[in-house]
């Protein structure tokens, strides 16, 4: 604020500038442009600031205190120095990729049944009716809940991981996407069928795009869930995956390979959002979505 | 005739399930290329009466009917713009009125200068490529009825379509429709409740009454168009119309 009324008294003092208006404006302009950018760099400067004051506490208190036991709590430096043998060795990129394969494949799954199911149940009146009590039912059960039931039906390889996943992440975007679809203005498939839309182009052209901001709250939701359904079946069961990585450090007393995996799972999880909501933008410029 | 409503009754459940006429016994006829306002106070059964003809809603009792045969759903020779939040949000102004040709599966450069075309009569052709939350109330009205436009339909049904925008906008909007139902020669039936709107606009003033929806008269308004608002023939017009939906001096056509 300050810069820009300084500048504008700087303008008024000098009348004998070629062309005030225009110099004004460039003036104005600049100063904008600076007060943003020390914004935004006064913002980045104290997010960077948070993570090393953190660093830094966790790095000392574990070594000077004497209430914490270095073993319990190892510091960051311990903590990297088991990382980067782990990492240059490829493991943890295996167990990063062998994760995301399964999270993708169960919400990807999940995605197309929870879609489908949501515009059929919100547009055919019977389907709904007949098949509420069971998915309202079904979705009441937590996927975890399910898990010594899908390793005794599906053993503990791959196919019990996405079924869990998709399990999980079908009910979120079903019931957005049934919300969405069934809400949908119906000015708007007035207009489409007075101007001569058929179902199916009312469906992809008008249905699903005026659904969209429902189904996109669907995905975030199922996105997180899927995350959350993995580890827990990578943990009760698995023999490979980030979360699998973890338990075994559990069993060899490794807290630092624990925090690894912690460290990697909040990466994963924050990375998967941002993506989703930079796909989002891109994908729908007309919707604004919100952070 | 282009429409005809024939003994048209309209009758929803209230709430606690009792009978509410929107329209009782309603006849009309609408002859090809006229521009007909429709207007009454709220509950007379106006939106209701160009929803039949839209065919949003099938009539409880009598028939409507569009060039002699009868309306059984909303099609492309009917076009319709709403009074409002009826563009596709997800789609530019551009895409909105392909939208009509492309379910008729024009080829896409057809389409496009189509649109663009149409753009331009209702002198929208630079926010081709914004979208609806971009544009003003009047800028996606004039939108609106480029997409209802491009498909050519024989009437255009407007409900209440200027009622959301300022006053100077909505001067300029009635005056560019008028000036395309000139060019186009489409048939105009246009809902609304101001009395000044259909003093300016119409050929033909239907005023309707409600509980149950009615229609109470039908006044020819024989001034030829643009009609100038200080002047006293159109003092006289408005008088007409206000007097006919008071209940007073309302002269009832054959």
């Amino acid at each position: 604020m300050s810069i820009a009324s300084s500048e504008t008294t700087d303008q008024r003092t000098s009348r004998n500038a070629p062309a005030p208006a225009d110099s004004f404006e460039t003036t104005f302009k600049a100063a904008h442009r600076r007060r943003l950018r020390q914004a935004t760099l006064w913002r980045a400067a104290l997010n960077v600031a948070g993570l090393a004051l953190f660093v830094i506490a966790w790095e000392l208190i574990p070594r000077y205190s004497t209430w914490i036991n270095e073993v319990l709590f190892p510091p960051p430096s311990q903590v990297f120095a088991t990382f980067v043998p782990l990492l240059f060795s490829g493991q943890i990129l295996d167990n990063i990729r062998v994760s995301l394969v399964r999270a993708a494949s169960g919400f990807g799954l999940a995605l197309g049944l929870g879609i489908g199911a949501g515009v059929l149940t919100a547009r055919l009146a019977w389907l709904q009716y007949l098949l509420e009590p069971l998915l309202h039912g079904f979705r009441s059960i937590p996927a975890i809940a399910l898990i010594p039931l899908c390793i005794l039906w599906f053993g503990i390889g791959e196919v019990s991981k996405t079924a869990l996943i998709a399990w999980g992440a079908f009910f979120p975007l079903w019931i957005t996407t049934f919300i969405g679809v069934r809400d949908v203005n119906p000015i708007y498939l007035r207009s489409a069928a007075c101007l001569g839309a058929g179902r199916l182009t009312t469906l992809f052209l008008v249905v699903l795009p005026a659904a969209l901001p429902f189904i996109l709250t669907g995905i975030r939701q199922a996105l997180s869930v899927s995350l959350v359904v993995l580890v827990a079946a990578e943990m009760s069961g698995a023999s490979s995956g980030i979360a699998h990585m973890m338990s075994e450090g559990h069993q060899l007393f490794r807290v630092d390979i624990m925090f690894i995996g912690l460290a990697v799972l909040g990466a994963v999880g924050f990375l998967v959002d941002r993506a989703f909501v930079a796909i989002a933008r891109r994908l729908f410029p007309w919707y604004q979505i919100t952070s | 005739m282009l429409i005809a409503a024939e003994r048209v009754s309209q009758v929803y459940a209230a709430r606690d399930g009792t009978p509410n006429w929107a329209l009782r016994d309603v006849s009309l006829q609408i002859r090809r290329g006229e521009f007909v306002c429709l207007i009454g106070p709220s509950g007379c059964g106006k939106t209701t009466l160009l929803h039949l003809i839209a065919g949003f809603v099938t009539p409880t009792a009598g028939t409507v009917s569009f060039a002699g045969a009868p309306i059984t759903g909303p099609g492309p020779e009917r076009g319709v713009v709403f009074q409002e939040y009826a563009l596709f949000a997800w789609m530019t102004a551009r895409q909105n009125v392909e939208f009509g040709l492309r379910t008729r599966g024009v080829p896409r450069a057809e389409r496009r200068r189509q649109a663009l075309r149409a753009l331009e009569r209702v002198g929208l052709q630079h926010a081709a490529d914004r979208y609806p939350h971009e544009l003003s109330g009047g800028m996606r009205q004039r939108v609106a009825v480029a997409r209802a436009l491009v498909v050519e339909p024989e009437v255009l049904l407007m409900d209440e379509p200027f009622a959301a925008v300022d006053a100077m906008t909505r001067q300029t909007l009635q005056e560019d429709l008028l000036r395309l139902w000139e060019e186009t020669g489409v048939s105009v039936v246009f809902v609304t409740h101001n009395v000044d709107e259909a003093a300016f606009l119409a050929q033909r003033v239907v005023v309707m009454g409600a509980h149950p929806g009615t229609i109470r008269a039908d006044l020819t308004l024989d001034a030829p168009h643009p009609r100038e608002r200080g002047s006293a023939r159109f003092a006289e017009l408005y008088a007409e119309i206000a007097g006919a939906l008071a209940g007073h001096h309302g002269r009832k056509a054959a």
